[in-house]
């Protein structure tokens, strides 16, 4: 028992030896990427030129010293937030109206006792576009999305949901599974319909669980959210690319803090809420 | 007093799915919903695209091409990851603290690392790859740091969390038997985490593969820089095979992944 | 006829992949018998049981209860109405509050708009305090479940099954997780409730003490065939001595 189990380890270390010794011989040999080349005189000048750049300096009146800037960027802040909570917010009910039949335990009856033949079939369609919408990142979503719907926030806000839909439904999806099986096979017997016992014995069980997903992926989609704006998909990301193709140094400077500043805020408030429930 | 406390703690979860409600609701009205919100062409371009999903443009150069790009997205995920491991190993030992001896070092060595973690990470590699970009210009090198900076910084934090985590008894049996504290490490802390950190780090790849991917929109190439070219020459038959290439890869790892997880959890 | 058959078990066998699990068990059990199951594990108890909560199906033989078989009661409403069951404490759930998992029980009569209401609101509340007053926990209506220990935890579950009132209850191994001193308690209490309420019980033990304390009739199972099934009081050291012995030892 003890042999093929320490052999794929094995074959995965070697294998991912193997990976990463291609890829550098790829990056150095194959693209002719010369690390010293990086460091050139011309490119330090571009570097020092650009970092001061967004530092302002010998800039007249930089952005993060002008008032109308800061209200701008202060009201692309509230959008960017706006934006994730609404990603968030699809990307939970989409979860919710899917989650159940793509759980495994449902599918094969042995939660709620009542199995339907048609089971299998939506638990294979659901799980295959968890599968599609997980492995499409968001920015690629933004990009084709974008296409459809006007710039703004919501297409920001669908792209994120699109990509976190298929995580959340896995994750979520899994918990279920994991359950203690008891309570609702003893509700079922009690008889108990397959949605009172949903309402009963699964959510209750699940829900702690629930939130502590949806508010990391929430953080998660916070950081995101600058990404899909470069796209077209609105918040501070747009304007982000906005100023980059403008060089408006010291504008990136201010979106920069504002961006980060969120992304601590939404942390916080995500780690916080976490205990709250615990 | 004490059935409130009671009853508080009873429906707290309600309290705080209730304001997470109210939130969500909130936010929806950032949206004016009744102007236009799709194109005049929006729906029938939907609808090509959907379309395109069932023929992808299965012709011998994109395929060449589809199989160039994922290795260049795989070797891009792969080179930073190795970068963001070595990162992460130093920064998370430091971070755990459980190098330092006195009570006093450990928190200030703590408090340091762990705010650098925690800024490595907070900016998206995007947004890491524009600023190498800008001031070194166009290298597969800037989408390696770009990529190990913030993966590093999770691989980090989540590595020094494992290490606080261990259990003391064992460390405390090896202090006593004379061990110094880099002997503890070596002894004790690394060989306790290694299974979990291994199960982290194959899921993080993952991750970094999709990250990889979108590194081209920055103009490194990869399957993003294809999907995005084909995207503007409105080929939607072509993004949907490059789409393909890059959940095919990502399946595969996750995979790949899942059986290592597995069998490493055993 | 005033103790009338209200379950009849006729020639029930099943298998488990190659595993005989019962081989053409038949007994009956007349309205308002208290019955211990017993024998070693794996018997056959938790399989005859869960045959007679239609969790499965036997592969031969039928279950008649109340003179219709099984497969009228096809409707788990219908069903729930004859068949309560009650397990370890484990079947509770544990994070809602009592009252809720005591109004499980009604589940059966309730449509599910109330059901929903009745999470956030709790409906006919009195039946469920009222039935938490008789098995001696009025204080812990809104208690969080999980917080409780585990005899007050299958005192929880004795409500619901107060609550749901069937006719026929089965227990599966009640006490099975308790102290000695808890396992009492409950066992008291379930079969002072179910004389109260008139009801048939039914529970496999793995305490030959307990069963012949509280219960009238013994059936005890081994190797998946009835081995005697006899009044509590005529059981005799001999048998239960053979009941428990190892096969390689009757060798």
């Amino acid at each position: 028992m003890r042999k093929p189990k320490l052999d794929f380890i094995n074959f995965s270390v070697i294998l991912s030896l193997l990976i990463i010794a291609g890829s550098w011989f790829y990056i150095i040999v194959g693209q002719n990427a010369s690390l010293t080349a990086l460091f050139t005189g011309k490119n330090l000048e571009y570097a020092a030129k650009f970092f001061k750049g967004l530092f302002g300096v010998g800039v007249e009146d930089p952005a993060f010293t002008n008032r109308d800037s800061w209200s701008s960027a202060l009201s692309l802040t509230l959008d960017t937030l706006q934006m994730s909570i609404m990603a968030i917010g699809f990307a939970t009910v989409t979860m919710f109206l899917t989650v159940i039949p793509a759980t495994r335990t449902v599918a094969n009856g042995s939660l709620t006792l009542s199995k339907k033949r048609y089971s299998w079939i939506s638990y294979g369609l659901i799980r295959v576009s968890y599968v599609f919408s997980r492995a499409i990142p968001e920015l690629v979503w933004a990009m084709v999305i974008i296409f459809i719907f006007k710039p703004g926030i919501l297409p920001g806000a669908i792209a994120l949901a699109l990509h976190n839909f298929g995580i959340l439904g896995k994750l979520c999806a899994e918990v279920i599974e994991d359950l203690d099986k008891r309570p609702a096979r003893n509700l079922a017997s009690s008889g108990a319909s397959k949605w009172q016992i949903l309402m009963y014995a699964v959510l209750p069980a699940v829900m702690p669980q629930y939130l502590t997903y949806i508010l990391y992926r929430w953080e998660v989609i916070m950081r995101t959210t600058i990404v899909v704006g470069f796209v077209g998909a609105g918040g501070l990301g747009q304007q982000f690319k906005m100023s980059m193709s403008f060089f408006h140094y010291t504008d990136i400077t201010l979106l920069l803090i504002c961006y980060i500043v969120l992304v601590f805020i939404a942390d916080y408030v995500s780690e916080k809420s976490r205990n709250f429930v615990k | 007093m004490n059935k409130l406390s009671l009853a508080y703690e009873l429906h707290k979860r309600k309290l705080l799915t209730l304001l997470l409600t109210g939130v969500f609701i909130w936010s929806l009205f950032a949206v004016q919903w009744s102007t236009g919100l799709i194109h005049g062409s929006g729906l029938a371009t939907a609808g090509q695209i959907f379309g395109a999903m069932f023929q992808p443009d299965v012709s011998a150069d994109i395929l060449i091409i589809a199989l160039e790009s994922s290795w260049i997205t795989l070797a891009y995920a792969a080179a930073g990851m190795s970068l963001a491991i070595i990162l992460a190993f130093f920064l998370g030992i430091w971070a755990s603290g459980v190098l330092a001896s006195g009570a006093k070092s450990r928190y200030f060595m703590k408090g340091t690392f762990r705010s650098v973690l925690g800024f490595m990470r907070a900016i998206h590699e995007l947004v890491w790859a524009w600023l190498f970009v800008a001031s070194f210009g166009l290298s597969p090198y800037a989408a390696v740091f770009a990529l190990a900076i913030p993966y590093g910084g999770i691989l980090g934090r989540i590595f020094a969390d494992m290490l606080n985590d261990v259990p003391k008894e064992p460390i405390q049996a090896l202090e006593s038997a004379g061990a110094s504290r880099i002997q503890c490490l070596i002894y004790g802390y690394l060989p306790n985490v290694r299974a979990n950190i291994l199960s982290y780090v194959m899921y993080r790849f993952e991750c970094a593969v999709r990250s990889s991917a979108i590194m081209s929109f920055v103009g490194l190439g990869g399957l993003g820089y294809q999907i995005q070219l084909s995207l503007d020459d409105l080929q939607y038959n072509e993004v949907w095979t490059f789409l393909f290439f890059l959940i095919g890869v990502v399946v595969l790892i996750d995979l790949w992944s899942s059986q290592l997880r597995r069998r490493l959890a055993l | 006829m005033s103790n009338p058959e209200i379950l009849d078990i006729n020639q029930i066998s099943k298998h488990f992949e190659r595993k005989v699990a019962l081989s053409s068990l038949s007994f009956s059990v007349k309205k308002g018998e208290r019955v211990a199951l017993i024998g070693p594990s794996g018997a056959g108890k938790t399989t005859l049981l869960n045959i007679l909560a239609s969790v499965i199906e036997p592969d031969e033989g039928q279950v008649f209860l109340d003179g219709e078989p099984m497969q009228e009661y096809a409707d788990r409403k219908k069903f729930a109405k004859k068949i309560g069951i009650i397990r370890q404490q484990f079947d509770l759930v544990g994070q809602l509050p009592v009252i809720h998992n005591v109004l499980a029980g009604k589940l059966a009569d309730w449509g599910f708009a109330k059901s929903i209401l009745s999470l956030l609101i709790p409906q006919e509340k009195e039946a469920a305090i009222r039935s938490l007053e008789r098995v001696g926990l009025p204080d812990k209506v809104y208690e969080r479940t999980a917080n409780l220990s585990g005899g007050e935890q299958q005192r929880v579950a004795l409500a619901r099954l107060l609550v749901q009132s069937p006719q026929i209850v089965l227990a599966d191994e009640p006490v099975a997780s308790l102290d000695p001193a808890r396992a009492e308690d409950v066992l008291f209490m379930l079969t002072k409730l179910a004389a109260e309420e008139n009801q048939t019980l039914i529970a496999s033990l793995h305490s030959i003490d307990y069963a012949r304390k509280y219960f009238d009739r013994l059936i005890a199972l081994k190797d998946g065939v009835l081995f005697f099934d006899l009044e509590a009081d005529k059981v005799t050291d001999e048998q239960l001595k053979e009941l428990y012995q190892l096969k390689e030892l009757v060798r």
